[in-house]
């Protein structure tokens, strides 16, 4: 009887006094994830990495917005959306306590307006990734001509970047060209002249 | 020929279940004035076991669910809380419902885990129903993948209205001229993504970027603070505080990075 008095002396409590004081979580542990929306460039690398599709993108071009979304209740902690952006602004935090009376409150928005394109005007990638973009390649230019270059690169949409391409290809191939098809056939190739 | 099925017709849809307002007020009162255990029995709907075993260990001695009176029982007559766990798979939806209308009025409805709330990472199954509230009426949403015991008490909690729920429906929406902060702007954007990318191989992606961080952090604060201390000093005194061998390796091995692109040597 006493040794056994003295084993539960010994011991002590062995439960845990959560709800009435605050549970202390392991190191690295994986909770409720935290997007700082001031951080986040709306570049959707989580929408990609998200294996439940909890976080997820919406792109307006009409209104000209792109809103991002996370479903608390979809998420399956794992972290990818974490190891995935480029500028840290979503990280998961120690918050499990995460229960809700309705559905409606598992769901956090954010809503990042879209840059124009610089070419054709229109709305074509979220303004902050874009000034982001610029920002980044500015810093490893070598001259200011170039950063301004580069930083117009960046403004400009893909569609745009490839007519633009194109257009540069082709004005440089027909001269070539033309020579290669005078010496054979001894008058030009006639669908290289539609070329934009 | 081909023609495409629309699968809705494909399913026979039925209407959900609904409380009338007598049931809604009795449980408004048994919420108000619960003098006495509240017991749980724990519907599996096609889930992993994962959400089992965590309900499990919240029933030990160490999370002891038990002091609030919140038991598990074997039978849904005796239940006041039903605990739906899985994603509701189509073979599963008939004995949810049964064990739904076997427990006696009011009755509440708690749906666990990640499956459980939203139908989780098997939303769009073919096979499932994408989550408890496309059956029955719920009344508190725990999620988790699955939740901690300690989330399964506040869940508990919140259920019988003895906690607040924390979390809020919240919507950021851009203010003019918001930016993102640029990471590091001191140190050139190449020697940053050659720092991250070996630390990244050398320690995984969630740590490496910590440790690179703690590394540019320290890089930074050599440029901004030049004192008697070399770079080649610095690196050595905090490899020579770093407790952790392996940890150690990894700085030791970013210094060496930065020695390289000081040299102008590429990887």
């Amino acid at each position: 009887m006493l040794k056994l008095l003295k084993e539960i002396f010994r011991t002590g409590e062995a439960t845990v006094k959560y709800p009435f004081a605050p549970m202390p979580v392991c190191k690295d542990f994986r909770g409720k994830p935290e997007h700082k929306a001031e951080d986040c460039i709306a570049c959707a690398a989580c929408t990609v990495a998200c294996p439940a599709n909890a976080i997820q993108m919406e792109t307006d071009t009409a209104a000209g917005s792109r809103t991002w979304s996370i479903n608390y209740g979809r998420c399956v902690f794992c972290g990818r959306c974490e190891e995935s952006c480029p500028t840290g602004a979503i990280r998961l935090s120690d918050d499990f306590e995460l229960a809700v009376g309705s559905k409606a409150d598992l769901t956090r928005k954010a809503v990042f307006t879209l840059a124009d394109c610089a070419c054709c005007g229109k709305p074509f990638a979220p303004a902050k990734e874009v000034d982001y973009v610029a920002r980044l390649l500015s810093q490893s230019a070598r001259s200011a001509e170039e950063a301004d270059r580069l930083r117009l690169t960046a403004a400009t949409c893909p569609a745009c970047k490839r007519a633009q391409d194109v257009h540069h290809i082709a004005g440089m191939g027909i001269a070539r060209q033309m020579e290669a098809g005078l010496s054979k056939t001894g008058k030009p190739a006639k669908e290289l002249e539609t070329t934009p | 020929m081909n023609v495409p099925v629309d699968p809705k017709t494909l399913v026979a849809e039925m209407s959900p279940v609904s409380t009338s307002e007598q049931i809604a007020t009795m449980k408004k009162a048994l919420l108000k004035n619960i003098q006495r255990s509240a017991y749980v029995y724990r519907v599996d709907c096609g889930g992993c076991n994962g959400c089992e075993i965590e309900i499990f260990s919240s029933i030990t001695p160490v999370f002891d669910a038990e002091r609030f009176g919140i038991k598990v029982v074997a039978s849904p007559r005796h239940a006041d809380i039903l605990l739906f766990t899985g994603a509701v798979t189509r073979s599963m939806r008939m004995p949810a419902l049964r064990a739904y209308e076997a427990a006696p009025d009011p009755k509440i409805v708690v749906s666990y885990g990640a499956c459980g709330c939203t139908g989780g990472i098997f939303h769009d199954l073919y096979c499932v129903w994408g989550g408890t509230d496309n059956i029955v009426p719920v009344d508190v949403y725990i999620p988790g993948c699955p939740p901690t015991p300690a989330a399964t008490i506040h869940g508990f909690a919140v259920a019988l209205g003895l906690l607040e729920q924390k979390l809020k429906a919240e919507t950021h929406v851009e203010a003019a001229g918001e930016t993102a902060a640029l990471p590091h702007p001191d140190i050139p954007y190449a020697l940053r993504v050659r720092l991250e990318r070996e630390a990244r191989r050398m320690a995984g992606y969630r740590q490496g970027r910590d440790i690179a961080e703690e590394f540019m952090a320290l890089l930074e604060g050599h440029a901004h603070t030049p004192g008697s201390f070399s770079l080649s000093e610095r690196m050595l005194e905090a490899i020579g505080e770093e407790r952790d061998p392996r940890r150690a390796e990894i700085i030791g091995r970013l210094a060496e990075v930065v020695q390289q692109a000081i040299r102008g040597e590429t990887p």
